[in-house]
């Protein structure tokens, strides 16, 4: 059998970029680097590092392989039967919306598909949330709003097609970096294409940037506030498209008047200087072909809706939409965040891009479902849901691949949340991650690399994810735990899909349902695929109705919106600041993101090396003023304070953010660090019309943590009991890599103590030195290395690759070796062999190669190393070698 | 007697044919010197042997014919007179000569004190037996050697002698008992923790170790042979030997008795000269500066100077601190300067028991002012420049501990 090469797509960012991968045929062997799929339209076989990297996450380490129910392996029917009984009990006794689903732009269509309809039409309840919550929550209603759908109007030429690309609240750079690519070529291949950045931060995508509006953090909405009244003070609006397919636009560019009067206030408000936002301004007045791009910067905010529709209304004005290179260009960060969208696995929606207030859509729906059970109304968005676990209206949660112990705001609230939940399901590929730590079941899901089904991506291209391993253990599709569970529950014959494809028909068929037309999203094209074509689908983007299987680039080109007259809508706006302000108490505003190499809660990215290559440990940026003012040192602990909670980091001294303003990326949690979880410190602050957590900030205080040593462990085991004040796993190819920060003068045999079980014995290797506060142990076994430990007063850094080499599946240690992995650095020492003349400390291999040199006697030996002339004792051993050199002549 | 040496050439004695002694006449030989004619007179039957390796002897890790220091018969035929087994007992200054134990008298021009030392003995009740040794000659070693069946012997003192005594004596099947008053061994040189891997490493080869612990009493048999000792606790063991091992004592007696200035050995001037004209002393019978010497390196010194006094060329010998650089048994000691820290000084440590390698440094403000390494004492001469020379190892400090190599390829 030879190997078989598998076309899929990326499990990271929303790009959504195809992929090949080569499974060799044999399963012992490693499958190896993937490559980007040069017919995929997203990224035309580029892919980022990431997802170069995808084939090095093909690791089977700490997979979830069986149920697992009160911490004890179970079979699949036993935890099944254990999920349903207690749904049905709490349904029975409490009502419906004792039951929540939190899912997760992770999860295919299919899988959301089945949730969604298990819950809303079924069990009868509309508590199915989703971590795209956290993500682009603010988008979907800022289209809504705007189209009277949630309509991603462009697509991904557009970027390249554009002439200024307004970039606010992205670092594409980093967090799609492939999209980047692709504007970074285009603006290349067109010098006179205009990239501005608007971001409190510096970020790595401002290379590109003509211009950069660091403004301060949350007043996105002004500068298009501004935008559209600087339009109409010189006439740039499309006067017709304005009056044929828009409704509201005087009260809005009055309010536009009204709050950014004048180029001053504007750039005031903003904390940018006048003539920045002046050359913005210009620019946008002279560009028909303009695309605004926003991401987690403008959706993560208490305002975040209104950010949205502020920058809508430029493009509605302007009537730059459903152009080639123009329009309100949302990107999401999830693979499949889009797919959880069209299936209408948010609380606030209903099914097929239908919601709950949409007059006849319950009753469609529930025709299409035959749905015994049909809420009624919105279900609770993320935040709310988790208050309302702990307010215990929310008796059981199934929470399904995605991990709010991290990612939600206020991680304080969601443990008590947890804690208080009567059960806790979580499906996860993964065994340890901070969520599966709370759950009460445990099921093991199948991971990207063995999932089958479809994703959607930032530009509504519907593209095949396809299984190319088998699942490991007892994994199962969680499409197909949910019928499972259904099925229990009562309801076999709408659930007894025998394939994923009859879901995905079944999903295309509900979205041309009574639609002719009514509705954006209408794949009836697929509605009866075989299951042939399902497998070859090749990527499109919906729209793809009957009739036109090629799909729809572009929306709105014929100027028709969603709403009831068609016609699009202007939203006035204020814009407002986040809702905790800077006070002497909490003086320090905190932004959150990303790094380029890691994606989310590292649950995959964190099992490859060379992604952490790029950032190691957490950290927080902070301006030198700032760090001079607070005595804190470049890469020295730092600690974060909230009113909710804390976080220690690492700092990272940076003019990259503003005097006052810190920023720390969002990756690490507890299985990687011991308080590095950025969501501790943001409230449960959010936008009362989406729900979305203002999770970009937070007002905070900084102190610098003194007094302390800083560490690097390298361990051949994983260690479980590290008591320091940090520690952060560092993910290695050999063995495992912590950096950790102890008390200064921590005392060496409790450090030992937590590195290193009694029961594993070995021998210690021991380095102190108060002069400089070093020390160092290392514990070897059977001649290897078992683990190691370095501590100074300073951060600094310690050549870990050696040092990882030498770990247990090396050769043996040498004596030489031995004391090699106390100094940190190869032995470049002579090896003098064992001393055998005392005096002039000459060893035996220092004599031997003097031997082979030439040296025929005891005399000679004197003469040429001295060894043998001051007491003479070792004379006869150094007589001992001469015959050696016979022998060896003989 | 008459001498048998042409009358043109000034006849030199050396008193003593011992390690110092016999180097002198050799070196004086080997320079090509025509001034002198060279007599040796030693007490023992062997002469020219390196007393160092009788450690070696006894543990018979080396034959008879390997002791040699130097090669005594090539000296006779260059014409140095040899007497030995039969030492000095009187000296008439003022005639210039010198009558031994079988009433020979030999009369010299210049004369050389080497009379070396003794062991210290100490005078527990009832050490005055025959089977209470000292560990020092030849003949002391002869004996242990000889010593028939398995005996249960007691060394006293856990000094580098006394360990090497008792691990000699250990591998020819006996039982030893090594008595050692302070809290550990070598404390001269080592520290605790050092002298515990020693101790481990001694206690495996079957030596018992009383430590802080001297016998009160030998319990003599009727025909006055030690059989027991008594131990500080009480305690009643076998012993069949004694060995003591507690220290040198400079061998003076003949000095004094011929008026020589003697205070605790023979006082000598920078040119090794005693107190009278045409009379010098070194090794270790001789004091110099207040101190008196036990290793070989500045005994080497004193001959290189004392040929060229004899030789009229000047030098002046000064004293070079010596590092102490050990070997017991396989196992390398190295140890220089202050090893217990002061208040002032800090201690850098790399431990590495399972490789038995140990290294402790002594800092204060900026200078090594000690070390001991243990096991691997490959950078022992490196440490021991750095104190000598005063080397500022401020920038070396953390790399210090791991060797000359590292530091080096640092500081480059």
């Amino acid at each position: 059998m030879s190997a078989t090469t598998t076309k899929t797509t990326c499990p990271y960012c929303g790009v959504g970029c195809g992929v090949k991968v080569t499974v060799p045929s044999s399963q012992s062997e490693p499958v190896p680097p993937v490559s980007g799929d040069i017919d995929h339209p997203a990224n035309f076989g580029r892919l980022c590092v990431k997802g170069s990297s995808l084939a090095s996450t093909l690791k089977s380490d700490d997979r979830l392989l069986t149920p697992i129910v009160d911490g004890k392996q179970v079979s699949w029917d036993s935890a099944l039967d254990s999920v349903s009984e207690k749904i049905s009990q709490v349904v029975k006794d409490h009502g419906p919306d004792a039951f929540a689903f939190y899912l997760s732009g992770q999860i295919l269509t299919e899988d959301y598909y089945v949730a969604n309809k298990l819950a809303k039409g079924f069990i009868g309840t509309a508590n199915v949330d989703t971590n795209s919550r956290l993500c682009m929550a603010s988008a979907v209603v800022g289209y809504k709003r705007a189209f009277g759908s949630d309509t991603v109007p462009c697509n991904y030429e557009d970027l390249e097609l554009c002439d200024l690309l307004i970039m606010i609240g992205s670092n594409a750079a980093w967090t799609h970096p492939i999209l980047f690519q692709r504007i970074v070529e285009a603006k290349k291949q067109r010098p006179n294409m205009k990239v501005v950045v608007i971001d409190p931060r510096e970020t790595a995508t401002c290379d590109i940037a003509d211009l950069h509006l660091a403004i301060t953090p949350g007043t996105d909405a002004a500068v298009f506030s501004y935008l559209l009244q600087r339009s109409a003070a010189e006439n740039i609006l499309d006067t017709d498209f304005i009056t044929e397919h828009t409704n509201g636009f005087q009260g809005t560019l009055d309010k536009a008047l009204e709050v950014t009067p004048d180029l001053s206030s504007a750039a005031e408000f903003c904390g940018v200087s006048e003539e920045s936002l002046e050359q913005l301004a210009r620019l946008w007045l002279a560009t028909d072909k303009s695309i605004s791009f926003y991401s987690q910067g403008v959706n993560q905010s208490s305002s975040g809706v209104d950010k949205c529709n502020a920058i809508i209304n430029c493009h509605l004005a302007t009537g730059r939409i459903g152009k080639e290179g123009a329009g309100p260009f949302s990107i999401t960060g999830q693979p499949n965040a889009m797919g959880g969208r069209e299936v209408g696995g948010l609380a606030n929606q209903l099914a097929a891009h239908m919601d709950f207030a949409t007059p006849g859509a319950q009753k469609l729906v529930q025709r299409f479902w035959q749905a015994p059970n049909m809420a009624t109304e919105n279900g609770l968005k993320a935040v709310d849901m988790f208050q309302a676990v702990e307010e215990g209206k929310i008796k059981v949660i199934w929470i399904m691949s995605t991990n709010p112990m991290v990612s939600l705001p206020d991680t304080a609230q969601v443990r008590r949340a947890l804690e208080k939940c009567e059960l806790v399901i979580v499906s996860d590929c993964k065994a340890h991650t901070d969520t599966t730590a709370m759950g009460d079941v445990l099921l093991p899901a199948t991971g990207w690399s063995e999932k089958d089904g479809t994703v959607t991506n930032s530009e509504r291209r519907i593209s095949r994810q396809r299984g190319l391993l088998p699942a490991p253990g007892e994994a199962q599709h969680d499409w197909w735990a949910i019928c499972e569970v259904a099925k229990r529950l009562g309801y076999q014959s709408a659930f007894s899909y025998r394939s994923v494809n009859e879901i995905f028909v079944e999903h295309a068929a509900l979205s041309a349902f009574e639609n002719n037309g009514k509705r954006d999203f209408d794949i009836g094209h697929f509605s009866q695929m075989s299951k042939e074509e399902y497998d070859a689908l090749v990527p499109v983007q919906w729209p793809v109705p009957k009739g036109r299987p090629e799909g729809t680039k572009r929306m709105f080109e014929d100027g028709r919106f969603f709403t009831p007259d068609k016609k699009a809508k202007f939203i006035p706006i204020t814009p407002q600041l986040p809702i905790n302000k800077a006070s002497s108490e909490w003086p320090f505003t905190f932004n959150t993101g990303r790094v380029r190499d890691q994606w989310h809660t590292m649950t995959r990215t964190g099992d490859s090396a060379l992604l952490t290559k790029h950032t190691d440990q957490p950290y927080v940026e902070i301006h030198p003023k700032d760090a001079k003012m607070l005595g804190i040192g470049d890469k020295s602990l730092v600690r974060l304070i909230s009113s909710v909670g804390e976080a220690l980091l690492k700092a990272k001294i940076s003019q990259g953010v503003a005097p006052g303003n810190v920023f720390s990326p969002i990756h690490w949690t507890q299985q990687f660090a011991n308080s590095a979880v950025v969501s501790n410190l943001i409230p449960q602050v959010f936008d009362p019309l989406s729900g979305q957590p203002e999770s970009k900030h937070a007002q905070v205080k900084v102190e610098a943590v003194n007094d302390v040593s800083y560490g690097l462990i390298i361990s051949a085991k994983p260690l479980s009991n590290l008591d320091f004040i940090y520690w952060c796993l560092v993910p290695s190819d050999e063995g495992y890599h912590y950096e950790v920060v102890c008390p200064e003068g921590q005392s060496v045999d409790s450090i030992q103590s937590m590195l290193n079980k009694e029961e594993d014995g070995g021998e210690w290797l021991e380095y102190t030195n108060p002069t400089t506060h070093q020390v160092r142990l290392a514990n070897v076994v059977d001649h290897k290395l078992t683990v190691a430990a370095y501590l100074h007063p300073k951060p600094e850094s310690i050549s870990c690759d050696w040092l990882e080499s030498k770990l247990v599946k090396s050769e043996p240690l040498t004596d030489l070796d031995r004391m090699a992995i106390l100094v940190g650095i190869p032995s470049n020492v002579e090896d003098k062999g064992e001393i055998v003349c005392s005096c002039f400390q000459i060893g035996s291999k220092q004599i031997e190669k003097a031997i082979a040199e030439g040296v025929d006697s005891v005399e000679g030996l004197g003469n040429s190393l001295k060894c043998g002339t001051n007491c003479g004792s070792c004379i006869p051993e150094l007589k001992q070698f001469i015959p050696i050199k016979a022998d060896l002549a003989v | 007697m008459l001498n048998s040496f042409p009358s043109d050439s000034e006849h030199l004695v050396i008193i003593g044919a011992g390690m110092a002694g016999s180097k002198l006449a050799h070196d004086l030989i080997q320079e090509g010197n025509a001034r002198y004619s060279v007599t040796l007179i030693g007490e023992e039957a062997q002469v020219g042997y390196n007393r160092i390796m009788l450690s070696s002897l006894l543990a018979q890790n080396i034959t008879n014919d390997e002791m040699a220091l130097v090669d005594t018969s090539k000296m006779q035929d260059e014409g140095v007179n040899i007497i030995s087994g039969d030492g000095a007992v009187n000296i008439d200054i003022e005639a210039k000569c010198i009558r031994l134990e079988s009433g020979r008298i030999v009369s010299y021009d210049k004369l050389v004190m080497a009379t070396g030392s003794r062991s210290r003995m100490l005078p527990i009740p009832g050490s005055d037996a025959p089977n209470v040794m000292g560990f020092r000659t030849w003949e002391d070693v002869d004996a242990m050697i000889n010593l028939a069946g398995q005996q249960s012997v007691s060394v006293i003192g856990g000094g580098l002698l006394g360990l090497e005594a008792a691990v000699g004596l250990v591998k020819q099947g006996h039982k030893v008992t090594v008595f050692h008053l302070a809290e550990w061994l070598l404390n001269r040189q080592l520290d605790e923790e050092s002298a515990s891997l020693l101790l481990k490493r001694m206690e495996q080869m079957g030596i018992e170790f009383r430590l802080e612990d001297s016998p009160t009493e030998f319990i003599q048999s009727e025909n006055g042979v030690v059989t027991h000792a008594i131990c500080k606790s009480g305690d009643k063991i076998d012993a069949n030997l004694v060995v003591m091992a507690v220290g040198i004592v400079p061998e003076v007696e003949l000095a004094k008795v011929s008026g020589l200035e003697v205070q605790q050995a023979i006082l000598v001037d920078d040119k090794m000269q005693t107190s009278h004209q045409d009379v010098y002393a070194l090794g270790e019978c001789c004091e110099f500066d207040g101190q008196t010497f036990g290793l070989v390196a500045p005994i080497w010194d004193q001959i290189k100077v004392l040929i060229n006094e004899l030789n009229g060329n000047g030098g002046r010998f000064v004293i070079e601190p010596t590092p102490t650089k050990l070997k017991v048994s396989g196992v390398n000691l190295f140890s220089v300067g202050r090893i217990e820290p002061t208040q002032e000084d800090s201690c850098i440590f790399f431990k590495d028991v399972g490789a038995n390698h140990y290294r402790k440094l002594v800092v204060n403000d900026g200078l090594l002012v000690g070390a001991i390494l243990y096991g691997n004492v490959a950078d022992g001469s490196w440490y021991f420049q750095l104190i000598q020379n005063k080397t500022n190892i401020s920038d070396m400090l953390n790399m210090l501990v791991f060797g000359e190599a590292y530091c080096l390829s640092k500081v480059a």
